[in-house]
């Protein structure tokens, strides 16, 4: 998957390339709007994440370009402007999401792949790890085929779990994952916790591995290679 | 009471006041004036009797029924003109009048006659009813023309101000235009709608200001906060020691709460200068349901009991975003801080909206958890803006919002009308 984030402040830009290219995905930057009007031109992106407030102009005006030009492309959105008018007008033109700043690096993965699989691989997007395979048009996951039962908050953690595997999920942002932007006075953690022990319960009663690990008072990790470190 | 009401009333009392006042001088000056041209006449008929006498016509050859000549001793002096009132004979009307009595003596060859001359005043009475009606006239003429002409006029003179009073009652920050108006050549209302422009446009650019500048703080400060959790983020990934975990664990957890408060005070400030439109209704009863249906999972975690009495058609004016924040505030912190095992009531109709819940009872009285950062609950997470928010709802909408403890529940209520 290739990206390109346009945004104006350099420390934000780095600790986004720093997550996505260690998930595989090339990432490009620009930090103005006229460097990324030249950029979607003259290069196909997969997606582009885009800051709305920046030096030369608002970022909704590339929103333009790319329906005048014809540009398949994504667009995800992402600003701290997070004004409602700002969200409904990109979201009417043309844009996919909308992510308000702050947002945890984990989240803005788990959209951008959300993204993608949903313009790339129509209906039939699988999600598949080991003996865990997660139908995500059908809401059902299996471990080694057998189907889990899981509540719709169970199914977005694991989907969450999986698509940051091998990184630290801080509980604020496993909450805002699961109760979005304005439920944020629930996230009493004890609730992270439960859906997390529910869900390794689950797993495990399935026969399957259970990969999650806890990182201290942190958060949790999604570890592909903690049956390895048992086996030791 | 409206102003031409007001301007009527007093007009009429005024024209009223001036009627009377007016009728008293018409009645004494008309009064005094008939007095005085009776006399005078009265006068000219002594004079012209005593010139027939003088020319020789004897005293009792003139006699007719207002006329008395008495011939009275010579050497009493001459008797000046006297007028007086009495009561004679009228013989048309067969009895006793008033009567004007004029009566002055003449030495003639030698005699001295006293000529009195009669006539009938005009009584009190009838220059009073004159007075009156004429008065009442002119008094029902003014009436008819206030009536009709008065207020087609106001009408006409009145309208640049209640075209100015329409355009004030629309004026609105969200259309974001200053008032302006059309010459109307009246002075006073060219200087009142002149005032208007100048204060719209200077509240137009206070409101953009203070947008600007809490879109600007939100923008500002998310940046940096956003830089700073990301750099975390990568740091919790690094090898690190479990006191390594718990500092950053502590600074992650604050940045959190920072990000907390600027979006609460940015949605505070936002409902306070009126931000949300509501377009249309919306169905407030599935609202709730859903916000419900998101929570579920937390209301069985704590084995909280939920009664639900929620009526299906209960319809509202409100922002949709605003009553999504409404709900899961107030639905949230009936879970947040209820106790395990505990219950939640909700009771939604086209009146009310009524959330109780079981839990630790307040230490002072609950409607100060109202305001801005006043809160009950040592909870690290919980900022105390939830309920300033509902509260800032409430009032752009014009619900009444009560907060109370009793029967050992928390119950909050929120009266639409």
């Amino acid at each position: 998957m290739k990206i390109l984030h346009v945004e104006d402040n350099p420390e934000l830009t780095q600790n986004v390339m720093n997550y996505l290219s260690a998930e595989g995905i090339i990432c490009e930057s620009v930090s103005t709007l006229f460097a990324a009007q030249d950029k979607i031109l003259s290069f196909q992106y997969d997606c582009i994440l885009l800051d709305l407030m920046l030096p030369d102009g608002n970022g909704l005006d590339l929103l333009d370009i790319i329906k005048d030009q014809k540009i398949t492309t994504n667009v995800l959105i992402i600003s701290a402007k997070d004004a409602l008018d700002d969200r409904l007008k990109g979201l009417d033109q043309g844009a996919d999401d909308y992510l308000p700043k702050p947002f945890h690096l984990s989240e803005l993965l788990a959209r951008l792949k959300a993204i993608f699989r949903r313009s790339k691989l129509g209906g039939f997007d699988e999600v598949i790890f080991n003996e865990i395979r997660i139908e995500i048009h059908q809401l059902l996951a299996k471990v080694n085929e057998q189907i889990l039962d899981l509540t719709k908050k169970e199914f977005d953690l694991l989907l969450f779990f999986i698509t940051n595997k091998n990184r630290v999920l801080g509980k604020q942002a496993i909450a805002q994952h699961l109760w979005g932007d304005y439920t944020d006075n629930l996230a009493n953690f004890d609730f992270v916790y439960q859906h997390v022990k529910n869900l390794r319960k689950k797993i495990t009663a399935a026969g399957g591995t259970d990969y999650i690990s806890t990182v201290y008072g942190i958060g949790y990790k999604f570890d592909p290679l903690v049956p390895q470190n048992r086996e030791d | 009471m409206k102003l031409i009401n007001i301007i009527t009333g007093w007009y009429l009392g005024i024209t009223l006041a001036a009627l009377l006042v007016g009728g008293f001088f018409i009645y004494d000056k008309l009064a005094s004036e008939i007095d005085f041209e009776l006399g005078m006449e009265l006068t000219r008929q002594i004079d012209a009797y005593a010139a027939r006498l003088e020319n020789g016509v004897p005293a009792e050859g003139l006699q007719y029924d207002k006329l008395e000549i008495k011939e009275i001793p010579y050497h009493l002096p001459i008797e000046e003109l006297d007028l007086r009132d009495t009561l004679a004979y009228h013989d048309p009307m067969n009895q006793n009048e008033v009567q004007l009595k004029a009566s002055k003596s003449y030495k003639i060859d030698g005699k001295h006659y006293r000529i009195s001359y009669f006539n009938l005043v005009v009584e009190a009475d009838d220059i009073t009813e004159t007075v009156v009606v004429t008065m009442v006239a002119v008094f029902a003429i003014q009436l008819v023309f206030i009536g009709f002409f008065f207020r087609i006029i106001s009408k006409k003179i009145f309208r640049p101000f209640h075209e100015s009073l329409d355009a004030v009652q629309d004026f609105s920050f969200r259309k974001n235009e200053p008032l302006e108006f059309s010459k109307n050549g009246i002075t006073e209302f060219e200087k009142l709608n002149e005032f208007l422009e100048r204060m719209t446009k200077k509240l137009l650019k206070d409101y953009r200001q203070i947008k600007e500048f809490s879109e600007n703080l939100s923008h500002e400060i998310q940046t940096p906060s956003a830089v700073i959790r990301g750099k975390l983020e990568h740091l919790m990934n690094e090898k690190i020691t479990e006191d390594q975990a718990n500092l950053i664990s502590s600074a992650y957890q604050n940045n959190e709460r920072i990000n907390r408060i600027v979006r609460s005070l940015g949605m505070l400030a936002k409902l306070e200068n009126e931000e949300f439109e509501s377009p249309e209704p919306i169905n407030l009863s599935s609202f709730t349901d859903k916000t419900l249906t998101d929570l579920e999972e937390l209301i069985e975690i704590r084995s909280i009991k939920i009664i639900r009495e929620i009526d299906p058609m209960v319809w509202l004016e409100i922002h949709p975003f605003v009553a999504e924040v409404l709900l899961s505030n107030l639905i949230g912190n009936a879970i947040r801080h209820n106790n395990e095992d505990g219950i939640i009531t909700i009771e939604l109709n086209s009146e009310f909206l009524k959330i109780e819940n079981t839990g630790i009872p307040p230490q002072t009285n609950p409607e100060e958890y109202l305001e801005r950062f006043k809160k009950g609950s040592t909870h690290q997470e919980s900022v105390g803006l939830g309920l300033a928010i509902v509260n800032q709802i409430c009032k752009n909408y014009g619900f009444r919002l009560y907060y109370l403890f009793e029967n050992n529940m928390h119950v909050i209520r929120i009266l639409f009308r």
